[in-house]
């Protein structure tokens, strides 16, 4: 009798505590809202323009594999209250060096290359910020610059053609029967990176070093170590965009990701992560980064022209991040 | 005392020291904590306390000296090696993160994980609910830290400390956010944990809890150690004494400093049964012009929120406040602007000046209004009140143009006031006036608001500094919890030391008389 008193006494707080829960984090999970309601508003007045067609549908996953995955790696960045502007640069950059590289040696050396160089512009970026101080924007919008004249200067601003069938099938153009390899990819990426964002130390050490760092160098988290980290994860995440880039156009060419740094920040601001670090979700990012890719393919489809659409999109991005921003 | 040991040695420091730009903040201290014992740690303001616990904690590198932990010298000095070494800390300034959850919090560093190495926040919760439930606070696991309130975040603070079975255990005021009651669980999982053999060293400024919890006591003065013996060996007389010091403390910059008597005229600001939220509770206090009032009481005893609620910072929820008779309300800070108030806040970076503008446009910027036609900003007359701000306050600069950030601590305080008196105030509120000022420019800054007081203005001060209170004020009135227990004439601390001439010396029992009415609550 005593117990079954204190057990329903005890189910009130919970449920309320589980209201309170959904109540203070809808915000973050409007994401999915806003998915369903656009992609509802699509199918019924776009239908006829053949919106709903299953190769239209995997045109849009193809459109934004780039997008999601560097927005996975941004969520680590934001997270950890930091930013990278230079990844559309990065993926540039190495959609050039890893053409390059093929035609000199081969698929596995391209790969390795373009790599090597993700890995190279993320150490500068992070020795910059971390070591000397400079605050990420300012390193990573100089990056910004500094990749972009690298791949115009060693592409002789021209398109390197691709011309391994197999490296172009792995990054980008393939299908395994219906599935389009990219639609792997980001899957790949959202599982893994939204487990080691939840699920591991490296993630948990990122989100207490973007909540707040003082607090978490005390309690003995190496923030300069976790900055360089999400650094690095955010360049190598770009480069494999860039060798993706490549392998869906058969070719490496600067022009490649210009720009892509707007649309992947919005894409994980819309998906719940914070602009100030100490909050993120990957899932949210892939899901804003879908978004985005949702609403270009709409537009087009309605027939608006290109500058229409920049403005119908620079909206709906600026309505949607007011949303999830409000404050309680 | 060394003969036999019965409970080993914890952690011993030898010859410690640590200068911070010429400053000795510490002078060769020798220190030794037994395992199973409390050991409380006190010292006035700039005594050395907290630069001691942060070299335990590695948060600060010595510049001379050793440590052994458990008989193990301390090689490396970073947060993470004093972890390692079984030395956890729970900070004055919280070391908790606002985005994580109580439980992740708790855990940071040292997850729970699952056998495919991935984090297992569920055990977690678990663990955490249980800690809780040991130390009998009802705290929500899941909820995130940035949704408690102080006193939980406290509490979280210290599971989270003791979630990783330390050997030495270090806790800076850590009652200060806390309610009686919790005070009270605090003291018995402190029990709980010494019988289980761990070291604890106990920082606080209220000596009735330092005599109910600790075995032993130490005393720091100006960065050296002065004392150490069981509790049994003090009482808060000696305590006091050995705090104060005797003779030696010329150096804190507030002797010699020449008062003339202020004449106090009429009322300005009354204070009628005024309560806050949750402090200050029922207030009767009336501020007179040409009257320094200063507010002594621990941390936590309601100090700033007197001064919130003075300052429309922090609402009135009963009672009344009148100025020059009138009732008013005030919601706001502007509405005490507008009532001729001005607040002289603590944190002068953050919040009392624009670090990278000039002098003039620091000072003007309360006043913009007066000076602009159409938001057209007038330069010259805004100019001319600046320089004229400048050589009434005395304010050492080339030229109004030089950014605020160029000057020193006392000038750029003097910046301050003279930003508030643009506003031509009528009461001056000032939160730790003197606070990082350097010695020379504390004299200068105490003498600045004895003047103002004589010009008419009605002067109200906080200031943890016992002897800048004394040299201040003409009437101090004492704080706990929340209640304002003794107010008293600045006269009445000297009571029985009339007779003795070196004003060192008198300042110095006016400091002792000082700090034990604070300590006993205003009883004596």
């Amino acid at each position: 009798m005593k117990t079954a008193i204190t057990n329903t006494a005890a189910a009130v707080p919970r449920m309320l505590s589980a209201f309170n829960h959904f109540a203070t984090n809808w915000r973050q999970n409007i994401i999915y809202f806003g998915f369903c309601a656009i992609f509802v508003i699509f199918s019924l007045t776009l239908s006829e323009q053949g919106f709903l067609d299953v190769n239209n549908l995997l045109n849009i996953v193809r459109q934004t594999a780039m997008i999601a995955i560097m927005a996975a790696a941004m969520t680590f960045v934001l997270s950890a209250g930091e930013i990278d502007l230079s990844v559309g640069a990065v993926a540039g950059l190495v959609s050039v060096t890893t053409a390059m590289s093929i035609a000199a040696g081969g698929p596995a050396l391209g790969v390795g290359v373009g790599i090597a160089t993700g890995l190279a512009v993320g150490l500068v970026n992070a020795v910059l910020t971390t070591r000397l101080g400079i605050p990420s924007f300012l390193t990573t919008l100089a990056m910004m610059g500094i990749a972009k004249g690298v791949a115009m200067w060693i592409s002789g601003t021209g398109a390197i053609p691709i011309l391994n069938d197999g490296y172009s099938f792995i990054f980008g153009g393939g299908n395994l029967g219906p599935v389009p390899v990219l639609m792997v990819w980001i899957v790949v990426a959202g599982f893994a990176g939204h487990m080691a964002l939840r699920k591991t130390t490296f993630g948990r050490r990122v989100l207490a070093t973007g909540g707040n760092a003082t607090a978490a160098h005390y309690t003995g988290v190496d923030t300069k170590s976790i900055r360089t980290k999400v650094l690095l994860l955010s360049s190598m995440a770009a480069a494999v965009a860039g060798m993706l880039y490549a392998g869906r156009l058969q070719s490496g060419r600067f022009q490649l990701g210009e720009g892509d740094e707007l649309s992947v920040i919005a894409a994980a601001v819309l998906g719940g992560t914070s602009l100030f670090g100490g909050k993120g979700t990957v899932i949210g990012s892939i899901m804003g980064a879908l978004m985005i890719g949702l609403i270009n393919n709409g537009l087009l489809l309605m027939g608006l022209e290109y500058s229409q659409q920049l403005i119908a999109r620079g909206a709906i991005i600026i309505i949607a991040v007011a949303i999830s921003q409000v404050r309680k | 005392m060394t003969v036999s040991p019965p409970q080993s040695v914890a952690v011993r420091m030898t010859a410690v020291s640590k200068t911070f730009g010429g400053n000795r903040a510490l002078n060769k201290v020798n220190l030794e904590i037994r395992a199973g014992e409390v050991h409380a740690l006190l010292g006035g303001n700039g005594a050395g306390k907290s630069t001691l616990l942060k070299i335990l904690n590695g948060v600060y590198v010595p510049d001379g000296g050793s440590i052994e932990v458990g008989g193990v010298p301390l090689t490396e000095h970073s947060p993470h090696a004093s972890r390692r070494a079984g030395i956890t800390m729970i900070f004055q300034e919280m070391s908790l993160i606002p985005t994580l959850s109580v439980a992740q919090n708790i855990f940071l560093t040292h997850e729970i994980r699952d056998g495919m190495g991935l984090i297992d926040d569920a055990a977690a919760e678990m663990q955490a609910r249980e800690l809780f439930m040991e130390l009998g606070v009802d705290i929500d696991p899941k909820s995130l830290v940035e949704d408690l309130s102080a006193g939980q975040q406290q509490l979280t603070e210290i599971v989270k400390a003791t979630s990783r079975k330390a050997k030495v255990l270090i806790l800076d005021e850590p009652s200060t956010a806390l309610s009686n009651n919790d005070v009270e669980r605090l003291f018995a999982f402190i029990k709980k944990l010494k019988s289980q053999g761990v070291a604890i060293v106990y920082v606080s400024h209220r000596m009735d809890e330092i005599f109910r919890i600790a075995d032993v006591i130490s005393i720091l003065r100006d960065g050296k150690h002065v004392v150490t013996g069981p509790v049994e060996d003090f009482t808060m007389h000696s305590v006091v004494e050995h705090i104060v010091g005797k003779g030696s403390s010329k150096g804190s910059g507030f002797h010699g400093i020449e008062r003339h008597p202020n004449q106090r005229s009429d009322a300005l600001v009354e204070l009628r049964n005024v309560s806050g939220a949750r402090k200050p509770r029922n207030i009767n206090l009336t501020l007179y012009r040409g009257e320094v009032v200063g507010v002594a009481g621990l941390l936590g005893s309601g100090r700033s929120a007197l001064v919130r609620v003075i300052c429309g910072i922090d609402p009135i929820v009963s009672g009344e406040m009148r100025i020059a008779g009138n009732v008013v309300k005030m919601r706001n800070p502007r509405d005490a602007i507008a009532n001729k108030i001005a607040l002289i806040p603590e944190d002068r970076r953050r919040q009392g000046f624009v670090a990278d503008h000039s002098l003039a446009d620091n000072i003007c910027l309360p006043v913009l209004d007066k000076f602009s036609r159409f938001s057209w900003i007038k330069a010259d007359s805004a100019r001319q009140l600046a320089d004229e701000l400048i050589k009434r306050l005395r304010v050492k600069t080339e030229s109004a143009n030089n950014a605020v950030s160029t000057l020193s601590g006392g000038n750029a305080q003097k910046v301050v006031i003279a930003k508030w008196l643009a506003t031509e105030p009528e009461l001056l509120v000032l939160d730790e006036p003197t606070a990082g000022i350097d010695i020379g420019s504390k004299a200068e800054i105490v003498t600045l608001i004895r003047d103002l007081a004589r010009q008419g203005k009605a002067v109200l001060i906080v200031a943890s500094e016992l002897a800048e209170l004394l040299v201040a004020s003409d009437r101090i009135i004492v704080m706990s919890d929340g209640v304002l227990v003794q107010d008293m004439p600045r006269t009445a601390l000297d009571a029985g030391a009339e007779h003795i001439e070196d004003p060192t010396d008198r300042l110095q029992i006016a400091e002792q008389a000082l700090q034990l009415a604070i300590q006993t609550r205003g009883t004596q």
